[in-house]
């Protein structure tokens, strides 16, 4: 291993075993998968919709769909869960390199997987209990004086036809 | 001959030396790309928490959802009739944190990338400069026409929709005045 360090500039490499190894291969699998579950979750957001066109109607419409809300659902929840994990392993990696009292790095991974799990209970609550309030939906749309709520995603290309 | 060099024990670091060696890596292109990376992760780690929170909104309170989405849209409501409205400044705040955003999750796939590449083909160092040249000009070929479709916007009225401008609805106090076209 030091001799491939070495020939690679020092670069960090696989770590030997243990659950070390076992986060290796987790950020890089979810790394993976990620790329696409979040720029797909991006693009679907912010380019074909935008944060002044997504409200609670625009939610339901996609978690809430007769025929695929549960694609979203599914979606969603690989998403967050992969992303919350890997996200709270990166922080534990960088404060691992500063944190080094054993005392301190016992308070802190606490804290850290204290967090991931109660934002993973959060995150997955909210998908798999969604139900679309349509009550709300329509005293929404009456109060706003507009015949659709939202453009729902299949409409998308309406989005980008500013319509 | 006396020791005057402490033993290395108790050398403690100070702020500067934390900060400045807490940063480096191994210098050069790697260093660059290895910060970046790590400081781009980080912010959509912060993003991510406040957006699993704002989304749980959805489940247990609807109208607060609503009320959430549109702060970030520029449109204020339930402090009461003077600051109610829409504030232009904030909803450009918004979008250009919104590209923020998406630039730190675009970097840290595209870098990502690349260093799953060199764990899984160790050979690919041998071109690493090539290899993360191509990174940043996928990251640049994709930012430049997601920033100017996410900026443009900006230029128009917002397109959020908004309660009726009337007798009964309280004025905007700032910003555009024909978002009555919006009602």
């Amino acid at each position: 291993m030091s001799t491939r360090a070495a020939q690679f500039g020092g670069r960090k490499v696989r770590p030997a075993g243990g659950f070390e190894l076992t986060a290796w291969f987790f950020m890089r699998i979810s790394g993976l998968l990620l790329v696409f579950l979040a720029l797909g979750h991006l693009f679907i957001t912010h380019i074909l919709n935008n944060v002044e066109s997504i409200n609670y109607a625009f939610v339901a419409s996609r978690w809430a769909h007769p025929k695929h809300g549960y694609i979203w659902r599914l979606w969603d929840l690989t998403m967050i869960c992969l992303a919350v994990i890997h996200g709270f392993n990166g922080l534990r990696q960088v404060l691992d390199e500063y944190v080094v009292h054993p005392g301190r790095r016992v308070i802190a991974h606490t804290l850290i997987w204290s967090a991931c799990i109660f934002l993973l209970g959060l995150g997955s609550y909210a998908i798999l209990q969604f139900k679309a309030d349509q009550e709300y939906i329509d005293k929404w749309k009456a109060e706003h004086h507009v015949a659709s709520a939202t453009a729902p995603i299949e409409t998308g290309a309406s989005v980008l036809a500013g319509d | 001959m006396s020791q005057t060099l402490r033993p290395p024990r108790n050398y403690r670091r100070g702020l500067r030396e934390t900060i400045v060696e807490g940063l480096r890596y191994s210098g050069g292109v790697g260093q660059r790309s290895w910060l970046i990376h790590r400081i781009t992760g980080l912010g959509v780690l912060a993003f991510l928490v406040i957006h699993i929170i704002d989304t749980f909104f959805v489940v247990a309170y609807p109208a607060l959802y609503d009320h959430t989405v549109a702060i970030y849209g520029g449109v204020v409501s339930g402090l009461g009739a003077p600051f109610d409205g829409y504030y232009w400044p904030l909803r450009w705040l918004f979008r250009v944190a919104e590209l923020g955003l998406i630039a730190c999750v675009l970097f840290h796939s595209v870098n990502g990338v690349r260093v799953v590449l060199f764990d899984f083909w160790p050979r690919a160092v041998s071109i690493q400069k090539q290899i993360y040249t191509t990174v940043i000009v996928i990251f640049w070929a994709v930012m430049i026409p997601v920033t100017i479709w996410v900026l443009l916007p900006l230029l128009g009225p917002p397109a959020h929709a908004m309660p009726k401008v009337g007798l009964d609805a309280p004025a905007p106090i700032l910003g555009l005045a024909d978002i009555s076209r919006l009602g």
